[in-house]
């Protein structure tokens, strides 16, 4: 009888102890992931918390464009990019009415992020890509694009046209 | 322990790898693995060496930053004597690996290779198949030419329709909302360190799994004991060897031949560039283009996600152990009538894109 009672309790210590060791090593386990991985996860993440911001672009004076075209405007300019300042390019589509009244389009589709290009004769954008279609006020007409053209916001200062860019 | 003593140490036991060697050399395996029907195995691990060895090769001359990134692909591909090989024998061969991994898929399916005890060895396949898309995704935009620059554009937008976590994903994936130099260097150090990493541990869980269960043998043979055996060394490692010399020697001088493409360098600002769908992803995009607007979830995460659930759970939902095909009908139907869906929209996806020209 005796003899059983000890061993069962033998038994008993060495699953405490070994309960113990696993919890113990468990433990260390987790405080040096921690350790480890808080410091290493902020360092890949925090370049992807940054959003991005608008930056308000000259695009020269506002009197060169010519009344009832659809006209592109490229721009460059330059942009941090982590640890480089890079040039940054890219295109919009400038609507000039009769009157005057402008309208600035983003020339990004909006399916798919492909460039979209302007069809003098059909009056139509184009995105090469899935053949989606804008008509000339940016309203998706065809294909796969649900959404219309994004209008950039944009002003006139000193005679210049000065669009604003996500950058 | 006398013997030891009185003779000298020979080269193996001094690297302490005789109980190693002498292990490999009585190695055995089933005969059965040198059949030729099922060499795509022995075929994906020598293109995943071939890829290995031509990468690693190739970020000698790579420079990863935006503009430099083109020209130093571009010279050493132009440059370097042997420099066209070495980047053709990397493209051609993930290419190839695409399409060899999808038959050893296939002839699992069809011979019920996922059967009893096997389920793991199904499931951890699946695992290896499903990273080699993320090499091509982070591949893809190292040259930046076009065709990378833009595809990418399009698969960004394609990642960041995923509901609730998409936009994140894809500011993870590229450090930020651009892509620039910190998205090249995350696409490069993915896909040199990261995911070969990956690809290596999830090859060794498939090994792993394959080791313990075996291989399922022919159709109608008996399993286990009763089967022929053939030395692991040198019928196995010779074969191995056969297709590692026929594979590097054919894709070499297909890449002699038809070099690798390399487009213009990458150009933001070029709104005529058209990127096409690869063959291998046609028919996902084809898919994002039947869902539009909100639906494109179900292009772009439900039905692909689906898809991988299904293949994933196939071990688990054909549960009878019946491996022979013309006894399984109703699995093989279903498993036919998927891929004749993917074939077709593929098809569709071909015409639009690779034979119409554009208006």
């Amino acid at each position: 009888m005796t003899q059983n009672r000890d061993s069962i309790k033998a038994n008993n210590n060495k699953l405490y102890s070994s309960r113990r060791t696993f919890i113990k090593t468990a433990a260390l386990t987790g405080v040096a992931a921690l350790v480890t991985g808080v410091p290493l996860a902020s360092y890949v993440i925090a370049p992807s918390l940054n959003k991005g911001t608008g930056k308000w672009i000259d695009f020269g004076p506002v009197e060169d464009l010519n009344p009832g075209s659809m006209e592109m405007l490229s721009y460059e300019f330059m942009v941090k990019d982590g640890w480089l300042v890079l040039p940054q390019r890219g295109f919009v589509w400038a609507k000039t009415e009769a009157g005057g009244n402008l309208r600035i389009f983003s020339s990004t589709c909006t399916h798919l992020a492909c460039n979209v290009i302007w069809r003098e004769e059909e009056e139509v954008f184009v995105c090469p890509c899935h053949s989606g279609r804008f008509n000339g006020d940016g309203r998706n007409i065809a294909g796969p694009p649900t959404r219309p053209l994004t209008v950039l916001q944009h002003k006139v200062e000193e005679g210049n046209l000065m669009v604003f860019l996500t950058v | 322990m006398m013997e030891t003593q009185n003779r000298s140490k020979t080269l193996l036991e001094w690297l302490a790898l005789d109980t190693l060697v002498a292990w490999v050399r009585d190695l055995e395996v089933s005969s059965h693995g040198l059949s030729w029907s099922r060499f795509c195995g022995s075929l994906s691990l020598v293109l995943v060496v071939l890829l290995f060895i031509s990468g690693a090769f190739m970020a000698f001359y790579y420079s990863p930053a935006p503009g430099a990134a083109y020209d130093s692909v571009d010279y050493a591909q132009f440059n370097i004597p042997f420099g066209d090989v070495v980047r053709g024998v990397h493209y051609y061969a993930w290419n190839l690996l695409l399409v060899v991994v999808g038959l050893h898929l296939l002839r699992a399916f069809f011979v019920g290779g996922y059967k009893p005890p096997r389920e793991m060895v199904w499931i951890s396949g699946v695992l290896v198949m499903l990273i080699l898309p993320a090499f091509i995704i982070t591949g893809d935009l190292l040259p930046w030419d076009q065709k990378g620059y833009w595809s990418t554009q399009v698969r960004n937008s394609i990642m960041s329709s995923v509901p609730v976590l998409g936009d994140f994903l894809v500011r993870m994936l590229q450090g930020g909302p651009r892509t620039g130099i910190v998205a090249l260097t995350r696409f490069y150090v993915l896909h040199t360190i990261i995911l070969p990493g990956l690809l290596l541990l999830f090859i060794a869980v498939h090994v792993h799994f394959l080791w313990y269960r075996g291989i399922s043998g022919p159709l109608a043979g008996e399993e286990g004991d009763q089967q022929k055996k053939v030395p692991f060394v040198p019928n196995i490692v010779n074969r191995w060897l056969f297709l590692f010399l026929v594979v590097t020697v054919v894709l070499g001088l297909v890449s002699w031949y038809w070099p690798a493409p390399l487009g213009d360098p990458a150009d933001p600002t070029d709104a005529t560039y058209v990127p096409n769908p690869e063959w291998w992803v046609l028919s996902l995009n084809q898919l994002v283009a039947i869902f539009k607007g909100p639906l494109t979830v179900i292009a772009t995460a439900i039905i692909p996600g689906g898809l991988v659930a299904l293949i994933m759970a196939l071990p688990f939902i054909d549960r009878s152990p019946e491996r022979h095909p013309a006894r399984r009908k109703k699995t093989i139907l279903i498993g036919a009538v998927i891929g004749s869906i993917l074939l077709a929209l593929a098809l569709m996806g071909y015409i639009e894109h690779h034979l119409t020209p554009l208006e």
